[in-house]
């Protein structure tokens, strides 16, 4: 059995930079998985990935793409494309490093087999802002994809008869707060 | 003639540091610290309950979450003085230093050691000479010649791939690299075996809070974990032991590899104890209060000017009339609009963009000041004024570590010359070295205190009609966090969070007095204006995060560091 881990990355308080935990709420509220498959809102983990993605053997990554595609375009990118991107000298070492992550663990002996980006183009990182409609729309596809990817490396998924509450809390205007 | 070097990282995401310095036969002769991203993001709170301040603020930065959930909470518990449970408060203080321990040890590993450390000398080394030097520091099991064997041919991989993959753009071979094939190798070994420990205490932290970055379990008041030691679905004590146990599996990597690596760095490196001061004023928040009205600290806090550590004035608690007075913002040099010092519960935050202009307005950070004086944030200002108040845990952990950089630099280092660039380093550490002594007595606190009976998590809050203000402070991994809360009615009409990079990374003020990052700048040996690993050196030693920004993916993200030499 392999362990795949979904994670959706990604500002909630910017506007579609949301997608990522966005989506990865609402597979988790209407979906159920079988065993090995976990799916987490990890917000904008930086370096800090490396400690989710440990021990995985396939990590499916659900982020906003700054790629000059129409807004709502879903594109898929594999460990290949993903760590093209050469690792930076940085100044704050705290900014986005998925690819520094994915180096890393692999150093440690403990970095995931394969590891899947799923991108949707955004329209406006406004602060505060709901996803674009451009963006929303294409959520169902942005869906299969990593359904498709689960799929394809053994996991398996059913769609849940009563969805869970997704708590998109940042977009609603009250939530509840338990106690 | 002055050759003007500008640091732009990252230049595809906003909200990112740059730097500029200028340099004068081979020393920085001046320098700019400027964030490229509108920080209005408490905008977002206006007009909502405070009791879900904390859930918004959590997403401020992805780093940082815990910190800022903290801060928000106690700035509403602040204004409506509710005491807080002693179980509450131990829980929270666990928290609070699982997630230091974390943040600490992957600061100096996986973001700043390789500062100091070049990769690229490691196949040279010998892993039996690495391994009796290591031994001969401590007795950490992990330093056999065969972990070294394994940690080289690990090196040996990557460059033989001919992909440097994460080291690609260090600074290898670099005349500021100094220190031998086994030391390297030492250092890159226990890179590699810091992974494991950071991750544990990120599972103490999650077991506490639920989840993990984002915890589930504050409420303004308390906390939500349900306390009742034989029932499954609450904090239990199995539970209880396996937090015990992860910090207990913690403790020694910090005791025995991350302290003894920082210092045995630092005295190879001690050169780098005379650069880096810059503002030697110092601000620190008391912090892991020990009783329900915050009152009683084990991290003591107060502020210290011109780096005299003969006098330091003490803070009585987080709301200390003498700090809450003290705090002002100023936009002179900040793109932002209004002229004069602003106290946060004042603040404004309203966007004037000009271009980076080096006489006007260069940043979208702020500047802070206590007293009208700029001042340095982060475990380096907590250290001093605990040692400088004669606070015995803080004095232990740096005396400790002061022996050993003294033997290994041959020359006695004191604490005054903490002050520095490695300073910041050794202060992480030594700071690191006390949260993991305290982890053990705050569990010990809550067990102790649940064997009484009292099992109370939570006091509810009541809002009046009326306007509140509140400050909710934390000693954060990075420095002196705070959140300014106006309420009226029960609704938010106010919210500024001053966070420790904006003490650090602040512009000039209207007094022309530059930020710590412009000081701390200021005569840094530059070997090679292409390569500034020195001002690099010293711009990680504060562990800056601009990360309150957006995370998008560039697939295309090639040229992602430039160095432009005007």
């Amino acid at each position: 059995m392999k362990k795949i881990k979904i994670c959706g990355v990604g500002s909630v308080l910017l506007g579609d930079d949301a997608v990522g935990p966005y989506t990865a709420r609402w597979i988790a509220a209407n979906y159920e998985f079988g065993k090995g498959v976990e799916v987490e809102d990890l917000g904008t983990p930086g370096l800090d990935l490396i400690a989710y993605m440990t021990g995985m053997d396939v990590l499916i990554l659900i982020d906003s793409a700054d790629n000059r595609e129409p807004a709502g375009t879903v594109t898929v990118y594999d460990k290949a494309a993903i760590t093209r991107q050469r690792p930076a000298v940085r100044l704050d070492p705290h900014s986005p490093c998925i690819t520094e992550s994915i180096f890393i663990a692999e150093l440690a002996g403990d970095g995931p087999e394969e590891v899947y980006l799923i991108g949707v183009t955004g329209e406006q990182l406004e602060i505060g802002a709901p996803l674009s409609d451009s963006v929303r729309k294409a959520l169902p596809c942005v869906v299969e994809k990593v359904l498709e990817r689960v799929v394809l490396h053994g996991g398996s998924y059913q769609k849940r008869e009563i969805p869970e509450d997704a708590q998109i809390w940042w977009e609603e205007a009250q939530i509840s707060v338990s106690v | 003639m002055a050759k003007r070097i500008t640091i732009d990282p990252i230049s595809r995401i906003e909200g990112h540091l740059r730097v500029d310095v200028e340099v004068e036969n081979g020393s920085v002769s001046n320098s700019w610290s400027s964030c490229t991203m509108w920080r209005g993001i408490e905008t977002i709170l206006q007009g909502r309950d405070p009791r879900e301040a904390w859930l918004y603020t959590q997403r401020f930065c992805g780093v940082c979450t815990t910190v800022h959930a903290m801060s928000a909470v106690r700035s509403v518990e602040d204004a409506l003085n509710l005491e807080i449970p002693l179980n509450a408060q131990y829980i929270r203080n666990l928290i609070l230093i699982n997630h230091g321990l974390h943040d600490h040890i992957v600061h100096f590993y996986h973001l700043s050691a390789l500062d100091f450390v070049d990769i690229l000398k490691i196949p040279a080394a010998d892993p039996a000479k690495t391994s009796a030097l290591a031994e001969s520091l401590t007795n950490w099991p992990g330093n056999s010649k065969k972990a070294f064997a394994a940690a080289q041919d690990k090196v040996k991989a990557v460059a033989a791939s001919g992909q440097l993959g994460i080291f690609t753009n260090g600074y290898w071979g670099h005349p500021a690299m100094k220190l031998s094939p086994e030391v390297n190798l030492l250092a890159f070994a226990h890179y590699i075996q810091a992974l494991e420990y950071q991750r544990k205490s990120v599972q103490a932290v999650a077991i506490l809070g639920s989840k993990s970055p984002h915890i589930q379990n504050l409420t303004v008041g308390g906390v939500s974990n349900a306390i009742n030691l034989d029932s499954l679905a609450t904090l239990n004590m199995d539970r209880l032991v396996m937090i015990k146990q992860l910090m207990e599996e913690v403790k020694p990597f910090v005791d025995q590899v991350y302290l003894p690596d920082v210092c045995a760095i630092a005295g190879m490196y001690a050169d780098w104890f005379n650069y880096g001061a810059g503002v030697t004023n110092y601000l620190a928040s008391p912090d892991l209060p020990i009783d329900s009205k915050n009152t009683k600290f084990d991290l003591v806090g107060g502020y210290i000017m011109d780096g005299n550590l003969s006098s330091v004035h003490r803070f009585d608690g987080f709301r200390d009339k003498v700090f809450v007075e003290g705090v002002t913002e100023e936009t002179k040099h900040a793109w932002y609009k209004g002229e004069d010092p602003l106290h946060p519960w004042k603040g404004e935050t309203e966007p004037d963009y000009t271009d980076w202009q080096a006489d006007g307005k260069y940043s979208w950070v702020k500047a802070p000041r206590f007293q009208g004086r700029p001042m340095q944030v982060g475990p380096l200002a907590q250290i001093l004024v605990g040692y400088a108040s004669g606070d015995p845990l803080t004095r232990k952990h740096t005396d400790k570590a002061l022996d050993l950089i003294s033997t290994v630099a041959g020359r006695r280092i004191g604490v005054a010359q903490l002050q520095s660039t490695m300073g910041r380093h050794v202060a992480r550490a030594i700071r690191a070295s006390m949260l993991a002594e305290l982890g053990a007595k705050h569990w010990q606190l809550l067990v102790d205190n649940i064997a009484t009976g009292d099992v109370a998590i939570h006091n509810n809050p009541e809002f009046p009609s009326g306007e509140i203000q509140g400050v909710g402070v934390h000693e954060a991994p990075r420095g002196l966090l705070s959140h300014w809360s106006v309420i009226k009615g029960g609704k938010i009409a106010n919210w500024q969070a001053v966070v420790p990079s904006t003490w650090n990374a602040s512009p000039r003020d209207a007094k022309g007095q530059l930020g710590p990052y412009e000081a701390s700048l200021l005569h840094n040996p530059i070997a090679d204006p292409v390569r500034p690993l020195e001002a690099i050196r010293t711009i990680h030693s504060f562990d800056p995060c601009m990360a309150c920004a957006c995370h998008t993916f560039d697939p295309e993200g090639t040229a992602m560091a430039t160095v432009k030499v005007l």
